[in-house]
């Protein structure tokens, strides 16, 4: 007996000590009311993708379901609070993992059939976790209607996610060192040589020449953006033409290189020394320009609130519209675990479209994330025209290519680029032919089609190279 | 054989000793030869558990890695890590383990104890956060104290040396903490017999202490070595390997191939030749120490 006993407590530890790690399972259902109510009398919102609400959810049994972010978890409560305030049988737990466990735990726990039913999508991630998600009860008709590039999402005339906002970069400057430098607001430079002028003119040294304020600050991740940008401007794409072998080795690729070197090396605007992230350096009100994509905004104005900052349109090579101005990339709208119970996919798939009728939550997300909504209805919204980066993005915001959710690798690889150049001091060109060399290695299985054929004036390419 | 020979029989067999045999062997079975047979095999495949891909390539992913310039940089940056930590852990371990000691501090002896070792138990990436603001060519505490512009973290000359650095303040306490215990055990007699001989403080130090101490040094120097051969958090976030590869190590890269590109096959195959350089690394210690044990 006593035997039997000991054995009990051992196999009941090691069952405990096996089954303890599971997540993405949120079962908590105790505080949830039976909705009874079918008939909401509630408004059913959207114009062509509509939520309705006035109806049950689960047949009105409680359930809960938990949906992952790497972002605000205030922000996205709000949201889910809206939601379940329509249904009070639902629970939505929102999870939040910092970005780089995000991405480690997200694939893992999908792929271990116990990740959320709902989680917050990056596409460049997209290889990882698009074998996990369940297709949108949506028709994709009603998508294209109402949200733009929905066509570069799909697969297999389905849709697993799309963009709710369009993210580029802008040109952030600090307005009181703008305006120390004599600069005024017409004086925002449209060409590459008129933002060198400008940035020497906000570069500031010491009696000792030691540079103590940097006119244009790119140091971290900026250079992995920027470049892309920059080659786009001069209609060199990513990608080669059979659309999977990336294109970075290329003349466009060192030249403009070689520009960004010459703004430390010759204008002497920075250093690669002074600061080693561009958006604490501005932050810290040590650079007054930098380059930064949509979220940059959200970022200065939580970390750095006392900063005045200003946002204009990222310069050309000369003052012609370009083949593009940057490449774009969407963010995107939540995906569905499709290994989840059928109850909880019920649900997310509900969310899911009252997260795309709700031009309210479009409109909070875009203005947090500093992005252009991709949805037309909010394309002339008077609060999105207030934000000064999406202001400039409006402006010209068909003229941004996006060439598809690409690895992870092109970005991550032209970061390395960017530090055997600056800090290894390996010549350009060796620097970027290791980088291409890298990227082919990283995507030699990938799956991934470029979509850049896609953009509205991809057939100015011909011109440009003729 | 009858009920009670039965029961008898049942009852030897559930002897709590084969019972957390039988459990201890399931266990191990489950969570490390499974995962080291599947290891071994995964290391001949393309292999991304994310896509369900796995296919064989033959010994394509160890030509592919023992080919590569940034595996040969991080076993090297790896071997500079593991030397340079243990070394300068053993020598402020069993320093300052001497000072605690030898009562010049008194009373205060176990107040420094605890200082010492609280590093230890902080949280590596903790510890980790707080030294990149200490490096922070802008607002670093070190270079504005030293009036220095150096870019510690992206500078390929004192990237690497600054992480172990940190790893090494985190981790010296450790080592006292053992020191201390090795010298709380050596027996007086042989001091108190020295000491009528004439024999010096530093007489006593070379020839009694030390090499009674061999064994503890042993022990810090081996987990130490296990430690480092496999530490890659530290790199993870001060300088993700950065500038360029300068500082990747070998289990960063592993954690890189398997975690962020999911290419396990790949990150398969470095981590059965990293265990190969582990055990052969932790024979040519034992061995070494062995015969100095002989001698």
């Amino acid at each position: 007996m006593k035997n039997l006993l000991r054995l009990a407590i051992l196999i009941s530890s090691f069952i405990f000590l096996f089954t303890a790690c599971s997540y993405g399972k949120n079962s908590d259902i105790s505080n949830l009311k039976k909705d009874t109510n079918k008939n909401k009398n509630l408004p059913v919102i959207g114009e062509n993708v509509k939520f309705n609400p006035n109806k049950l959810i689960n047949n009105g049994k409680p359930i809960s379901i938990e949906l992952w972010t790497w972002g605000d978890k205030e922000l996205w409560q709000g949201i889910v609070k809206g939601y379940t305030y329509i249904y009070p049988n639902v629970n939505i737990k929102v999870v939040v993992q910092p970005w780089s466990d995000y991405w480690t735990k997200l694939p893992l726990s999908l792929r271990g059939n116990n990740g959320p039913a709902l989680f917050n999508v990056h596409n460049s991630n997209h290889e990882n976790i698009i074998n996990y998600m369940a297709p949108y009860n949506i028709d994709i008709a009603s998508l294209e209607k109402d949200f733009i590039g929905v066509k570069s999402h799909i697969e297999n005339g389905r849709a697993y996610y799309i963009d709710y906002a369009i993210n580029t970069g802008n040109i952030y400057y600090n307005k009181s060192m703008w305006k120390e430098a004599g600069l005024t607001d017409k004086e925002f430079p449209k060409t590459w040589d008129e933002f060198t002028q400008v940035a020497k003119k906000l570069t500031k040294r010491n009696a000792n020449d030691k540079l103590i304020r940097a006119g244009f600050n790119f140091n971290g991740t900026a250079y992995q953006a920027l470049i892309e940008g920059l080659n786009y401007q001069k209609g060199e794409l990513l990608f080669k033409e059979d659309k999977k072998t990336v294109n970075f080795n290329n003349k466009t690729t060192i030249e403009n290189t070689k520009y960004l070197v010459s703004l430390y090396n010759d204008a002497k605007v920075g250093s690669p020394d002074f600061g080693d992230d561009y958006l604490q350096s501005f932050g810290n009100g040590q650079s007054a320009m930098i380059y930064g994509w949509g979220s940059t905004e959200g970022e200065l104005k939580r970390l750095y609130p006392e900063i005045d900052f200003g946002v204009f349109e990222t310069p050309t090579p000369t003052k012609d519209i370009p083949f593009a101005y940057d490449r774009y990339n969407g963010e995107s709208t939540p995906g569905i675990n499709k290994n989840a119970p059928k109850e909880e996919q019920e649900v997310a798939q509900d969310f899911v479209r009252y997260f795309l009728a709700n031009n309210e939550i479009i409109k909070t997300l875009s203005l947090k994330v500093g992005s252009f909504p991709a949805k037309y209805s909010l394309g002339k919204d008077k609060d999105i025209l207030a934000d000064p980066a999406l202001l400039a993005l409006s402006k010209r915001v068909e003229n941004y290519i996006f060439p598809g959710p690409f690895p992870s690798t092109i970005e991550t690889t032209s970061g390395k680029v960017f530090q055997n150049i600056f800090y290894n001091k390996v010549p350009i060109e060796k620097a970027v032919d290791d980088g291409e060399n890298q990227m082919k290695k990283d995507m030699k299985y990938s799956t991934f089609k470029s979509v850049e054929d896609k953009y509205k004036f991809y057939s100015k390419l011909k011109d440009l190279h003729d | 054989m009858d009920i009670i020979q039965l029961r008898n029989k049942l009852k030897q067999i559930l002897s709590l000793k084969n019972i957390v045999l039988i459990l201890l062997f399931g266990y191990l079975a489950v969570f490390l030869i499974y995962p080291i047979y599947k290891a071994f095999i995964g290391s001949f495949h393309y292999w991304n558990p994310l896509s369900n891909t796995y296919k064989y390539l033959g010994l394509d992913n160890y030509k592919e890695v023992l080919t590569s310039q940034t595996f040969w940089k991080s076993i090297w940056n790896t071997l500079i890590f593991s030397v340079i930590a243990i070394f300068f852990r053993v020598i402020i371990g069993l320093g300052l383990a001497l000072v605690l000691y030898s009562k010049i501090l008194k009373s205060t002896s176990s107040f420094f104890r605890a200082v010492f070792y609280l590093p230890t138990i902080t949280p590596l990436v903790a510890v980790s956060f707080v030294w990149m603001w200490l490096y922070n060519p802008q607002i670093g505490l070190i270079n504005n104290v030293l009036g220095l512009t150096v870019n510690w973290l992206n500078n390929p000359s004192t990237a690497l040396l600054s992480v172990i650095v940190m790893t090494i303040w985190k981790d010296f306490g450790y080592a006292i903490i053992l020191f201390l215990a090795g010298l709380m055990s050596l027996p007086t007699e042989c001091f108190e017999a020295s000491s009528i001989d004439g024999a010096s403080k530093l007489q006593q130090f070379k020839n009694i202490t030390l090499p009674l101490l061999k064994p503890t040094t042993l022990f810090v120097i081996i987990t130490s070595l296990i430690t480092y051969l496999q530490s890659y958090i530290q790199i993870l976030v001060m300088t993700e390997g950065g500038p360029g590869t300068s500082t990747y190590v070998i289990s960063y890269l592993i954690f890189d191939e398997a975690f962020v590109k999911y290419n396990f096959g790949t990150a398969s195959a470095m981590s059965v030749i990293l265990f190969v350089i582990i055990a052969i690394l932790t024979f040519i210690t034992f061995k070494l120490s062995g015969e100095r044990s002989v001698e």
